[in-house]
């Protein structure tokens, strides 16, 4: 791996945010690429802080090159307890749970249990002392594993973390809605006039609050002498999220859920609304309070890199280096 | 700030944590009960009991963070050995004291913060406690001690200021204090940016002790307090939601939620944070808090102490990068921790949009900096501990760490308050 020294030691490649892998180191921060397979890229911003762990990371000859002046390291083998923690940051921000590619949706009490007890085994390197304590505060009930519920038990007992019971519902975590991709997705009533639809930025709504694979319809429906736009995109395991959408100058709220657990939304439109070019007759569907709306997504690799994560998230329940929050995705 | 660890690479001195690590491995199941799943210390057992109670890098500067020499290492090994059985019964004693306290149904503090000390202190005096008869009692007696702890309570201080008998003397206390208010920055003008920037370009790498004392000998501190006096000042400083501070009030009571900013409190509510948290035991009975918290009041940044209201310029100036120009290494630094974190908060798919009941939390960072900086400075003040000089930098980039994972929190319980309608 490359090494360039200015204020900050950069080893490695950053990878793009949604594909990257964090850990917080202090005096240094790490991230994996989850699509690939290599050591974690760093950024080194306190050498004599990040010196006392980094061997961790890299194995003793690459860290010492890192830390000295070496152009380029090969790092020695995997680091399990790190990679893990790591992975588990990833999953609850970009894990594509989708009805519509087959990638069941992850159980958030076991996903907040197995980080805290993966914190606590990489503790003593982490930028936030009081990471363990902090990451135990956010389980939202015991997941009921064995052999995770007990680990975290004792753990919030060295710690002083009073764990809330087990939910008896499970129904908030419960498996995207199967999406009906096939459809002109809108089911109106009315006459159809025209209709599209455009690939959801991830960057503008919150983890799961949409099929991460399923694109956003919309439709222009002419009914009764009036026309209306008409948005339906399939619903994500967290549908609380309140959504919207942007069409050319329209916003419509989606604030209505139909029998296929899509989020829908209706709004009248002046029927100039026809007479939008191609290329302005976008949809971009949005979390206010979340992101701005901000213009379709320009960036050129979003498509070919959520695809891949897509396909990436498939094999992970039955990877070998699978977290147990993975290898339980849908399965309970 | 490269040389302690460029000489690691020269095969000469080895990371300090990998040290450790080895040297642990070797006391073996002993001490699981101070490890983590890896078997690796637990981070408080190196903070808490490895460095202050056995490697001592205060006494042994060649056992300090960082690298460790080749000829040192050994000894470092070898002392962490040789106190393999005082830790052996540490741990055992840690596993009474846990037990003891499960047994009393207690759920407060972090039990690593509350007994490791006290488990190490058991274990020097009366060794392991599966050879001490009375063990279970001595275990009960600590955690009386360490849960009923002495010192003032929120109660005995509401009872002070509300006794009819003491009100007239602290009305006119607080009156005369602020009447007689020293000119904000005590005649002298301006402070020494010179000087201040001296010491935050080397408190990260060389902390300078000597240069400290300076500031604090030519009160750098409280002529700095003058730049608080104009009006607006205290806002843009995040220290008051006034234009200018004005006497506070006596007080009665106060709730831990909705503390008003820190020069808007009353002297109540100022001393309502320290009394309600851990080592209430080093503070002053109640009467001499409430005397000291009035004079303290009047002083530049609201601060009894010249050391402490050094250290707010110290922030202030360091802090004063995150927007404007970055003069000092330790602006550099802070800097590079706030950038760090635009990269880290869309790793973590955090919001980019900032919900308006979040908005005064998120936005006006160096604000929020400034004000927990002078919440810390005064709790230490009242607990009379000081910072060494190379204690500094721990305590500047550690208030904006804490601001800044502070303020995610607050990002992510406003998105889930959303997403539960």
């Amino acid at each position: 791996m490359r090494i360039t020294r200015a204020a900050v030691v950069e080893v490695g490649a950053w990878p793009h945010p949604e594909r990257a892998a964090l850990l917080e180191g202090r005096g240094a921060v790490l991230a994996w690429d989850v699509l690939g397979d290599a050591a974690p890229a760093a950024r080194v911003h306190d050498v004599d802080r990040a010196a006392d762990w980094l061997w961790e990371a890299y194995g003793d000859e690459a860290a010492a090159g890192v830390l000295g002046d070496a152009a380029g390291i090969t790092p020695a083998g995997a680091w399990p307890a790190g990679r893990a923690l790591a992975q588990l940051a990833w999953l609850e921000a970009w894990w594509p749970a989708s009805g519509a590619a087959g990638v069941p949706a992850l159980d958030l009490s076991v996903l907040r249990a197995e980080r805290a007890v993966a914190t606590s085994a990489v503790e003593h390197l982490l930028d936030d002392e009081d990471a363990t304590g902090r990451a135990l505060a956010a389980v939202p009930a015991d997941p009921v594993v064995a052999g995770l519920s007990d680990r975290l038990a004792a753990l919030a007992e060295d710690y002083g973390v009073v764990l809330p019971a087990p939910v008896a519902s499970r129904a908030e975590f419960a498996l995207a809605a199967g999406g009906d991709a096939a459809g002109d997705g809108t089911g109106a009533d009315g006459v159809t006039v025209h209709s599209g639809a455009d690939p959801v930025d991830w960057a503008l709504v919150p983890a799961g609050a949409v099929d991460a694979a399923a694109d956003a319809r919309w439709a222009v429906v002419r009914r009764g002498g009036a026309t209306f736009l008409d948005v339906a995109v399939p619903g994500g395991p967290r549908p609380g999220v309140p959504l919207a959408a942007r069409f050319g100058a329209v916003e419509v709220a989606l604030d209505g859920t139909d029998g296929l657990g899509r989020r829908t939304g209706r709004t009248p439109v002046p029927a100039t609304v026809l007479l939008l070019p191609p290329a302005a007759r976008r949809l971009t569907v949005y979390a206010p309070g979340f992101a701005p709306p901000a213009a379709p997504d320009r960036d050129p690799d979003a498509p070919s890199r959520r695809a891949a994560i897509i396909a990436y998230a498939r094999t992970r329940p039955d990877a070998p280096d699978a977290t147990l929050t993975e290898r339980l995705a849908g399965r309970r | 700030m490269t040389t302690g660890a460029r000489a690691a690479t020269a095969g000469t001195a080895s990371p300090r944590g990998l040290l450790i690590d080895r040297a642990w491995s070797r006391l073996g199941d002993a001490v699981a009960p101070l490890s983590n799943e890896a078997g690796r210390p637990l981070a408080r057992t190196v903070k808490l009991i490895l460095d202050p109670l056995v490697l001592r890098p205060v006494r042994h500067p060649e056992f300090a963070a960082g690298a460790v020499a080749a000829g040192h290492a050994e000894a470092l090994a070898d002392r962490i050995v040789e106190a393999g059985p005082v830790l052996a019964a540490t741990a055992a004693w840690f596993l009474v004291l846990k037990k003891a306290r499960r047994r009393a149904g207690i759920t407060d503090g972090n039990p690593q913060d509350l007994y490791f000390q006290r488990c190490y202190e058991l274990a020097t005096v009366h060794g392991d406690p599966r050879l001490s008869p009375n063990a279970a009692d001595r275990a009960g007696a600590v955690l009386a001690e360490v849960h009923d702890q002495d010192g003032p309570t929120v109660a005995g201080l509401r009872g002070f200021v509300t006794d009819p008998a003491h009100a007239p003397e602290l009305a006119r206390l607080l009156a005369e204090a602020w009447s007689d208010r020293p000119a904000p920055g005590g005649g002298a003008t301006g402070p020494h940016p010179t000087a201040v920037g001296d010491f935050l370009d080397t408190c990260a790498t060389k902390p300078d002790q000597a240069l400290f004392d300076v500031l604090v000998a030519r009160r750098v501190g409280a002529r700095g307090a003058a730049e608080l006096a104009g009006s607006g000042a205290a806002r843009a400083h995040g220290l008051s939601d006034r234009d200018r501070p004005e006497r506070p009030d006596l007080g009665e009571s106060a709730a831990k939620q909705h503390l008003p900013k820190p020069f808007d409190r009353s002297i109540v509510e100022r001393l309502f944070v320290p009394l309600t948290t851990a080592h209430r035991d080093a503070l002053d009975d109640v009467p001499a808090l409430v005397r000291q918290e009035i004079a303290r009041s009047a002083g530049p940044w609201q601060l009894a102490d010249e050391a402490g209201r050094v250290v707010l310029v110290l922030g202030r100036a360091a802090v004063a990068g995150l927007a404007g120009e970055v003069g000092c290494d330790a602006a550099v630094r802070l800097r590079g921790r706030w950038e760090r974190e635009a990269y880290v908060r869309r790793a973590l798919r955090m919001p980019s949009a900032v919900p308006e009941s979040v908005r005064a939390d998120v936005h006006g960072v160096r604000e929020a900096y400034l004000r927990r900086l002078w919440v810390r400075t005064h709790g230490r003040e009242l607990r009379r501990e000081t910072v060494p000089a190379d204690g500094l930098w721990d305590v500047l980039d550690g208030v904006l760490r804490s601001v800044i994972l502070d303020q995610r929190d607050r990002l992510r319980s406003a998105l889930e308050r959303r997403a539960a309608g």
